[in-house]
């Protein structure tokens, strides 16, 4: 296992969200996390990667127990984490993003061969290097954001939404890149709405309800009467 | 002809007093997101110290302007860290750190009065020369100086802004503080740098104006209104925009006394103030929010 989460209780101060969730990863695996609006699915990747209140259980992330280490350490551990809503620095440069995906290291050459790398899996990002963030499109910036994070060339990705206010087409495109960096041995654990999409791409799926584990399984779980019912509907 | 150049020295001369102001007070501004008057106060202690090196304990004049700037950047990050930092853990507002900021202004300048008297302090380099004639208009060689090592410290600044990690990392908090934290800047580190920097500015500020005014108490509330002035009218999410806004601002000042009253000067930069407030608060190259989903 990469990481696995042990009857983890976490929140924000007094706001209680999780309760005795389980969740492991292998480091060769896409796992999505599912569930309903206000479920606690970010607030699992947001416990891993330092920024929430964690009350109880353990995050063990490759034998390490990291769940009272803070984000700047956890970056440096090889977890990256890629907010929701195509977070960028909109005042700086596409060239400058990825620099400061790199910031844990003040290494020059090894920053441009993993900007290289970046631009060989984003070609659009590469035509735009000099652009500003906020010039680029709501896809481009999505790309950004997870270029950015690649920079930091992360063992475990933490995906908040990727597809979020992405057309289909776009969403297809991301979700492709996302089976792309994972095929280059990078864990991946992806909160998603978009519930069918996700089941196709991962290799197991976890479906969050009331801060809960609810369920749990393969790519089959797409055939469970409940998924079908609550989150495919029948579309 | 030659008052039409004297007005525009003048005009350069300001602006670049108060672009120093500016810069340090818009560049903090832009990263912690507040708005630091106590800055003003960093000026006016700055210029005390130097003045107690220099005209106190008679050191060489190089060695307390260095004194003076070192002074200044670990005042303003003791600033930060014995004040605003324990208040932003407390979830303060930014509306509490300026006042907090307000506080320890009128702190520090009541403190210059009891320590060195409210008198006039002067702090001399050789002597008053008469000046240099640049086309039918007055110069003298500290006021050269003065331009000219504002000018140098903005492209520097700028350079530093634009070209270091430091400063690039500078300007992904003053973006997007959680974003930053999520590539492994440490915000907090960053606000610490920030506050030296813009304060070691100030410190430089206050060795040009020692020289070129008088060290008094309140000095630094006039100079910290006409930087505020310069900041809004040019953009303060931005250095460069203050620093675009100070020279207008000295120009307007200065072009203004032209046909009015000198005693109206303030006046004109506050009138300044007020039309940019309303009709145009985020500055001549500032850009309006709400745009892109931001």
């Amino acid at each position: 296992m990469i990481l696995s989460i042990k009857d983890l209780a976490a929140g924000y101060g007094k706001f209680r969200v999780l309760e005795d969730v389980d969740i492991t990863i292998k480091p060769d695996e896409i796992v999505a996390l599912i569930g309903p609006n206000g479920a606690g699915k970010s607030t699992v990747l947001k416990s891993i990667f330092g920024l929430t209140t964690n009350y109880g259980g353990k995050i063990i992330y490759r034998d390490k127990n990291i769940t009272k280490l803070n984000t700047s350490e956890l970056v440096r551990l090889g977890i990256s984490y890629v907010p929701q809503g195509r977070q960028v620095f909109s005042s700086l440069t596409v060239k400058e993003n990825l620099e400061m995906g790199a910031f844990i290291t003040d290494d020059k050459v090894l920053i441009k061969k993993k900007m290289k790398d970046v631009f060989a899996k984003f070609p659009v990002l590469k035509e735009k290097t000099n652009q500003y963030g906020f010039a680029l499109s709501g896809g481009q910036q999505q790309m950004l954001a997870m270029g950015r994070a690649l920079m930091q060339d992360p063992q475990l990705l933490l995906l908040d939404e990727p597809s979020l206010g992405l057309s289909p087409k776009l969403t297809k495109e991301i979700f492709q890149k996302i089976i792309d960096i994972n095929k280059e041995r990078t864990a991946v654990l992806i909160v998603e709405q978009n519930a069918k999409q996700a089941i196709k791409i991962a290799h197991r799926t976890y479906v969050l309800e009331d801060g809960k584990v609810a369920l749990t399984g393969g790519k089959n779980i797409v055939n469970n009467p409940k998924i079908k019912s609550i989150y495919l509907g029948g579309r | 002809m030659s008052i039409v150049v004297q007005l525009l020295i003048n005009s350069i001369i300001a602006g670049s007093i108060y672009a120093l102001i500016a810069s340090g007070f818009s560049l903090i501004y832009s990263v912690a997101k507040f708005m630091h008057f106590a800055h003003g106060a960093v000026v006016t202690v700055s210029a005390f110290i130097l003045f107690f090196f220099a005209g106190m304990l008679k050191f060489p004049f190089w060695l307390s302007a260095i004194l003076t700037i070192i002074f200044a950047a670990l005042f303003g990050l003791l600033m930060n860290l014995l004040c605003y930092r324990p208040m932003r853990k407390r979830k303060a507002t930014n509306a509490v750190l300026l006042i907090a900021s307000l506080a320890m202004f009128i702190l520090f300048q009541s403190l210059m009065i009891a320590v060195f008297g409210a008198d006039i302090k002067t702090v001399r380099l050789g002597q008053i020369s008469t000046g240099l004639n640049v086309f039918g208009g007055i110069i003298t060689e500290l006021q050269i100086i003065i331009v000219l090592v504002s000018v140098i410290l903005l492209v520097l600044l700028w350079l530093f802004m634009k070209k270091t990690r430091l400063g690039k990392a500078m300007r992904a908090v003053a973006d997007n503080k959680e974003v930053a934290q999520t590539v492994g800047i440490n915000p907090e580190k960053i606000y610490n740098i920030t506050f030296m920097i813009g304060s070691a500015i100030a410190g430089i500020a206050a060795v040009l104006i020692a020289l070129e005014q008088n060290v008094e108490p309140n000095m630094g509330f006039s100079l910290i209104i006409k930087g505020f002035t310069g900041a809004i009218i040019g953009g303060i999410h931005m250095v460069p925009g203050a620093v675009l806004g100070s020279y207008l601002l000295g120009l307007v000042e200065n072009f203004g006394i032209w046909f009015l009253p000198s005693g109206y000067k303030d006046a004109i930069a506050f009138v300044l103030l007020f039309i940019f407030l309303l009709i145009r608060p985020q500055g001549i190259l500032g850009i309006k929010r709400g745009v892109n989903n931001k």
